[in-house]
């Protein structure tokens, strides 16, 4: 049965701490970044006010965040931070230490661009930099999505048949500081969903020391990196587990939790996308068919662990595939792309593949502009 | 789909005007969408906000380019709405004791209100910066009839809680009073 939930207004990075406070972490360590500041500020609120008993660290640095998070983690306890862009860069030696070291913790990155220019507005380039550093990585399309995946990712993450850290992904300001509405449940049915975390994936005791981080040889590092591997193919059905369980007792859902489709089954030409240009697709979709062009779209929502199984299967059943990437990787292509054409081939679907790198940096992407591409594509 | 472009100065809390009426517009029923435009909102610099209300989910994210209704909350900033994108039908909302006369025989619609006056006598300033946010929500919803006063007043409420409410409700209900509402 879907428990009650009340309508409110917020932006993205409110919905990101209310989902939060309602896991209650009991360690939250985080340095501020435009655009993420107002999470970490308002769970510093939080506790301040009382509403979450949690300890918050104030730490100089996103290195440090990330290395008390880290610490947390180990102790045994619900860890959560947040960054952007270029705090996410200063963190990176432990981003991979945290993805390497199976650390369950959740980090919302607030998706913005990376210098140079100076600029605050929102592309990929940040989070896909750190595709590889074993974390999974969920992207949202709108306020309701990162509440909705930020109380998901505790759950998948705190699995002990998982333990992988969190990524949710949510675009810079066009979700972060965008007022919109979430249905909100109860702080109980919330809580209730994830549970607590009291049978932690690792937990440090003194009367029983481990080491940590020490020297490792070749068999046993590579054995633990295929682990890794392991776990991010049965996170796959976990995230879709716990997203099934989810729209059972919040009543929403996106698509299977690794991919939303959109529209007929079949089409001429199918937009594949991720984040709010997912979203700004769906519209580009219905305009398109007032005009008799049939187009559909398969958003990808959770980027690592890859869905290929469902790409392979919605591929199959169409004619063309055209990418949109807010990210690049240059001397190549766009990321998402790049991995789509891979998965086809290796699979044998010759459904043609074309894409195109757009909202780099903030640059608008109206559903104008992805009903010209989707015309530009179909005449091809 | 009802698409709002706002004007103001940094300072003057235009962001947040837009965020309320964004909740105003939820309390009437309707999703509703705020997007400030960040990158230049420093104190006196110019600021858009952008606001959506529709009867079914809002899945567009992008800035507002062609407005059913503009808000201006500094004269000064006329200049920088292109008026001709405004939906002839719609309201030019402005922070004035008369019609601009820039707007004068345009045959547009315009309701206006001497936001700065109203908000400076309830002592609606902050750091030297005359806070006509409110004052401007009241002009709105009078000139636009798109939100009950009720709802906008649930939405002031809910925002500056108690201690902080009165002088803003004052605020949009003096505008709400005193707008006028022409064909310019």
């Amino acid at each position: 049965m879907v428990v009650k939930q009340e309508t409110k207004s917020m932006t993205g990075n409110d919905a990101a701490s209310y989902a939060a406070l309602f896991a209650k972490p009991e360690v939250i360590a985080a340095y501020p970044i435009t655009p993420q500041t107002t999470i970490v500020e308002n769970l510093s609120r939080f506790v301040d006010e009382g509403k979450l008993e949690a300890e918050f660290i104030i730490v100089e640095s996103e290195h440090s965040a990330l290395a008390a998070c880290m610490g947390a983690a180990w102790s045994g306890v619900r860890t959560f931070t947040a960054t952007s862009s270029q705090g996410l860069l200063y963190m990176s030696e432990n981003v991979f230490w945290t993805g390497y070291g199976r650390l369950p913790i959740i980090m919302p990155v607030v998706n913005r661009c990376l210098a140079p220019g100076w600029n605050i507005w929102p592309d990929f380039q940040d989070s896909m930099a750190f595709r590889d550093a074993g974390w999974i990585q969920m992207y949202t399309k709108n306020n309701q999505e990162v509440f909705d995946t930020t109380l998901q990712a505790f759950k998948i993450s705190e699995s002990k048949d998982i333990a992988l850290p969190s990524m949710p992904c949510l675009d810079g300001f066009v979700i972060s500081h965008t007022t919109g509405q979430v249905d909100l449940p109860d702080p109980e049915d919330a809580f209730e969903f994830i549970g607590p975390y009291d049978d932690p994936i690792i937990e440090l005791d003194v009367e029983n020391p481990w080491a940590y981080g020490s020297m490792t040889g070749p068999d046993q590092y590579s054995k633990n990196r295929r682990d890794l591997m392991v776990a991010m193919e049965r996170a796959k059905k976990k995230i879709v587990d716990v997203h099934k369980e989810f729209e059972e007792r919040f009543g929403r859902s996106y698509g299977n939790g690794l991919v939303e489709p959109y529209g007929d089954d079949e089409a001429d030409l199918t937009l594949v996308t991720l984040g709010t240009i997912g979203d700004e697709a769906h519209e580009a979709i219905d305009r398109l068919k007032v005009e008799g062009h049939s187009v559909n779209a398969l958003r990808v929502r959770t980027f690592r662990p890859f869905p290929v199984e469902d790409i392979v299967e919605f591929a199959k059943k169409n004619h063309k595939l055209v990418v949109i990437d807010r990210a690049a990787s240059f001397g190549h292509e766009g990321p998402l792309r790049i991995e789509v054409e891979a998965v086809l081939k290796r699979h044998n679907v010759d459904t043609s593949v074309s894409g195109k790198i757009m909202g780099l940096g903030g640059e608008d992407v109206p559903y104008s502009a992805i009903i010209d591409l989707a015309k530009k594509e179909l005449k091809e | 789909m009802i698409e709002i472009i706002q004007i103001s100065r940094g300072g003057s809390g235009g962001v947040t005007g837009a965020k309320i009426l964004a909740e105003a517009a939820m309390y009437e029923g309707l999703d509703a969408q705020a997007i400030p435009k960040y990158g230049s909102e420093r104190r006196g610099a110019a600021v858009e906000a952008y606001v959506r209300f529709n009867n079914a989910p809002i899945r567009i994210h992008s800035p507002v380019y062609d407005p059913n209704h503009a808000m201006i909350l500094d004269i000064s900033l006329l200049d920088r709405i292109d008026i001709s994108r405004v939906d002839q039908d719609g309201v030019i909302v402005i922070n004035s004791k008369e019609v601009p006369e820039e707007l004068k025989g345009t045959g547009r619609k315009v309701a206006y209100v001497d936001a700065t006056g109203i908000s400076q006598e309830l002592g609606l300033v902050l750091s030297g910066f005359t806070l006509v946010n409110m004052t401007m929500l009241g002009a709105f919803v009078k000139g636009t009839e798109l939100i009950s006063f009720e709802n906008l007043e649930k939405a002031i409420r809910n925002y500056w809680g108690e201690k902080r409410a009165p002088k803003n409700v004052e605020a949009a209900k003096r505008a709400y009073e005193e707008t006028k509402v022409v064909r310019a």
